[in-house]
């Protein structure tokens, strides 16, 4: 039965690794090349947050006016939390990632290497082309801190392994209604694609699909769900009990990440070609169209009158875009409700109290 | 170009707004000739200031009347513009503009305009103020010309690619991006190589949207003066190593205007070898940005432009002297990486390198070499919540400077161009326990 899927936390992906000899890479949001990692024998573990937790350690670091994942990230990595990692990889997503990955080379110089990658804003040849040389570089810095060096064949398949696992994802997303899980259930299933070897997510998403629904769930109101990360997951719960279910998936760590499959025989290409071909992300500076138009064919199809957008404070990549998108979707009908949290804080009451109403307002 | 549109910006522009400029430069000029002092703890008033506001007024009088007879950029203040100049663009500055703002006190209700729009009120300010007077229409410099082109060049913060892509969707015109990768080290040859190839792009958007060619011998030329300007500039700022410093960054941050907004230009090398000889003069005869000298130091980050006056006198009354600033020596220091002979490689090495655009360890070593050449007792450390990529590792910087290399550091709250994030009170007082400790 699907709801009797174990998906292994975070804890538990961590100890298999490390018990079957891999290491293991702490890597910072939002678009890590996960292949190239596991080609090293890394298993890539997304730190996002973590959630819930204080984040004083990285206080004295950074600025309150910083987003909260990165000071939180940066904490946890200070309390020992990031201890096992081999590497730490920060890849430039913005102003706060960039920063911390500068503070972490210069000033905290933790014990694992960090290592950094920048991602094209654009997605022309060009930036393809300039992304493949980013990861041969990062590949070179890879070989000379664990002295692993993967030849072509171990990085094809390393590609292909994460390709089925971000197709498997995108089933996932788009068999929503076929599994028969909670809110907050469905998504511990899907981010587990964080932390998963991408064979074994694959393997997880595959028996969530084909295991047939414990009983039809009562119709329910579809939403789209936008920005970086479903934090506190307390909230979808909160959504389900309301009588929503999401529909239509816009955040970073999950829909954001569906990759369209490469060809060709050379692996960094592909990586790059892959990395670049995911849905209008505003980390990555897409157009306004761009997004609006894919927040449109998200609520389209999934027949959703409503989108949440759930922004972390201080994120200006999510909060740019929020006036248009809200104006543009307003325009078809579709309303919208921005919701704004603080990964240390637990779910606020207020904001329980918005989410029911805006449901509420669209039965 | 509508020859009704012709006549009016050549009789408004050149004709009449010349005309009423430089009467009102020689006015302001007869006025700073009779004044002892720019302030009571002050030295004399610079005399180019009143060519200064003359180069300003006539940038924002000629975007006033540019409609339909030059196309428009709005570019971010990072961006490589040589070729937009070359092209005959007229050059708008969001940014500069929101200082403008700031200096008049407008920054507050244009932020006010832009969150009443549902922008949040994290964002950095300059943003707002920008979709404030975008929204809104006013400003305090008249009428702002709408963009045929927007360039956005991300090495001074990744804020400004959201926010063109705003202003794109607002204006339905084509955004260029010059995407530069961050040096968390050095810059390595496929990422000099990525801007290059960027910069190529951009030109022949530029080209298609002036609907005309690049002239090479023009770039070069074009290349020729900014390279002049900024070598000027380096030099302006480099004879506060004096003492008394002769300038200080707030004179700077005021003086600063045309090499961002107006560099590749004539008018521009003119008035910066005016300036640079006024400094010298002054130097040569003693006399100091501050009647009496008694500290020395260093600010970094952007100012705090609504309170730029007060802070300037808080701090004279102390005897104190802002004698240099990362801020103003960013548009300074990458003059040898200009070769007018090769304009475009250069650009791309320019614009690659900016303080803003590498690591927090570089800010750190650059404070360090600056504090030496100015010989400076200590840093005011601007922390600005507007500002991401400038503000983050100062928390770093300011432990470093204070304990390895034994420079009193401060780290001042505030924001560039929103006064609410700013607490007089406050600041007034860490400042205070800061300058007694420094001795001054």
């Amino acid at each position: 039965m699907p709801n009797e899927i174990h998906v292994p936390s975070r804890r538990e992906a961590i100890r298999a690794q490390v018990q079957s000899g891999g290491g293991l890479a702490a890597v910072f949001p939002y678009h890590p090349p996960r292949a190239l990692l596991r080609a090293h024998g890394l298993l890539p573990v997304e730190v996002w947050g973590p959630p819930g937790r204080s984040s004083s350690r990285g206080d004295a670091h950074l600025q309150p006016y910083t987003c909260s994942l990165v000071r939180a990230g940066l904490s946890f990595l200070l309390e020992g939390g990031l201890d096992q990692a081999r590497v730490v990889l920060v890849p430039h997503g913005c102003d706060s990632l960039q920063g911390l990955g500068s503070v972490l080379l210069d000033f905290v110089k933790p014990a694992p290497p960090v290592l950094t990658c920048y991602l094209p804003r654009g997605d022309r040849a060009l930036d393809r082309a300039f992304l493949a040389d980013e990861l041969r570089e990062l590949d070179a810095r890879l070989a000379a801190a664990l002295g692993t060096r993967p030849d072509e064949a171990a990085l094809l398949a390393a590609v292909e392994r994460e390709e089925r696992a971000d197709q498997a994802l995108g089933e996932l997303l788009e068999g929503r209604a076929r599994v028969g899980l909670g809110e907050e259930a469905f998504y511990r299933l899907v981010r587990s694609r964080e932390y998963l070897p991408a064979e074994d997510f694959a393997a997880l998403a595959g028996r969530a699909l084909a295991a047939p629904a414990a009983s039809a769930r009562p119709a329910r109101t579809p939403l789209v769900v936008s920005g970086l990360v479903p934090e506190p997951m307390a909230l979808l719960s909160v959504l389900e009990a309301a009588g929503a279910t999401v529909t239509g998936d816009d955040l970073a760590c999950s829909g954001r990440r569906r990759y369209r499959p490469t060809q060709g025989p050379e692996p960094f290409a592909r990586m790059s070609e892959g990395m670049l071909s995911g849905p209008p992300d505003s980390t990555r500076g897409a157009s306004v169209e761009a997004r609006l138009q894919h927040l449109r064919q998200l609520a389209r199809a999934a027949g959703a009158r409503g989108v949440v957008f759930l922004t972390l404070k201080f994120c200006e990549p999510e909060l740019y875009y929020l006036p248009q998108l809200r104006e543009g979707l307003a325009q078809d009908g579709v309303r919208a409700l921005s919701l704004e949290v603080d990964l240390a804080e637990a779910l606020p009451a207020p904001l329980v109290t918005r989410l029911e109403a805006f449901v509420e307002t669209l039965r | 170009m509508s020859s009704l549109g012709a006549l009016r910006f050549h009789a408004s522009v050149s004709l009449l707004g010349r005309a009423a400029l430089r009467l009102d430069r020689l006015r302001t000029e007869h006025k700073l000739a009779r004044m002892k002092s720019a302030g009571p703890h002050l030295g004399p008033p610079l005399m180019t200031s009143g060519w200064l506001k003359e180069l300003i007024s006539r940038h924002y009088l000629t975007g006033r009347y540019v409609r339909g007879v030059r196309k428009v950029a709005w570019v971010t203040s990072g961006a490589p513009v040589e070729h937009l100049k070359a092209l005959g663009y007229y050059l708008m500055y969001p940014e500069n503009h929101g200082a403008v703002c700031g200096i008049r006190r407008w920054g507050e209700r244009q932020c006010l305009a832009a969150e009443d729009a549902g922008y949040s009120r994290d964002l950095c300010s300059y943003a707002r103020t920008d979709f404030g007077t975008v929204l809104s229409g006013q400003t305090p410099v008249g009428r702002l010309p709408p963009p045929d082109l927007l360039v956005c060049c991300n090495n001074i913060c990744q804020t400004v690619l959201y926010w063109y892509q705003v202003l794109a969707h607002h204006f339905q015109v084509p955004l260029v991006l010059i995407d530069t990768p961050f040096l968390y080290t050095e810059a390595r040859p496929h990422m000099l190589a990525f801007v290059r190839k960027q910069i190529d792009a951009a030109v022949e958007v530029a080209e298609r949207t002036a609907g005309r060619s690049l002239a090479p011998a023009r770039l070069e030329e074009v290349m020729r003066l900014s390279h002049e300007a900024i070598g000027l500039w380096l030099k302006i700022m480099q004879t506060g190593r004096n003492r008394p410093a002769p300038i200080t960054a707030f004179d700077e941050f005021i003086h600063m205007a045309p090499i961002v907004e107006m560099r590749g230009e004539e008018s521009t090398v003119a008035y910066y070898r005016a300036l640079l000889a006024e400094l010298e003069e002054r130097t040569r005869r003693g006399v100091g940005a501050l009647q009496a000298e008694r500290k020395r130091l260093l600010w970094d980050n952007l100012p705090i432009w609504y309170r730029l006056r007060p802070l300037s006198e808080s701090l004279a009354a102390r005897g104190v002297a802002l004698v240099a600033s990362t801020y103003t020596n960013a548009w300074g220091e990458l003059v040898e990486r200009i070769d007018p002979t090769r304009p475009l490689d250069s650009m791309a090495e320019v614009y690659l390198h900016p303080i803003l655009n590498r690591g927090t360890g570089h800010k750190l070593a650059t404070m360090a070499r600056m504090l030496k050449e100015y010989q400076a007792d200590g840093v005011l450390l601007h922390s600005d919540r507007s500002c991401k990529p400038y503000s983050v590792g100062q928390m770093d910087q300011q432990r470093r400077l204070a304990g390895e290399l034994g420079a009193p550091a401060l780290l001042l709250d505030a924001d560039h161009n929103d006064p609410r994030a700013y607490s007089e009170e406050q600041a007034e007082n860490r400042l205070q326990a800061f300058l007694e400790v420094l001795g001054a």
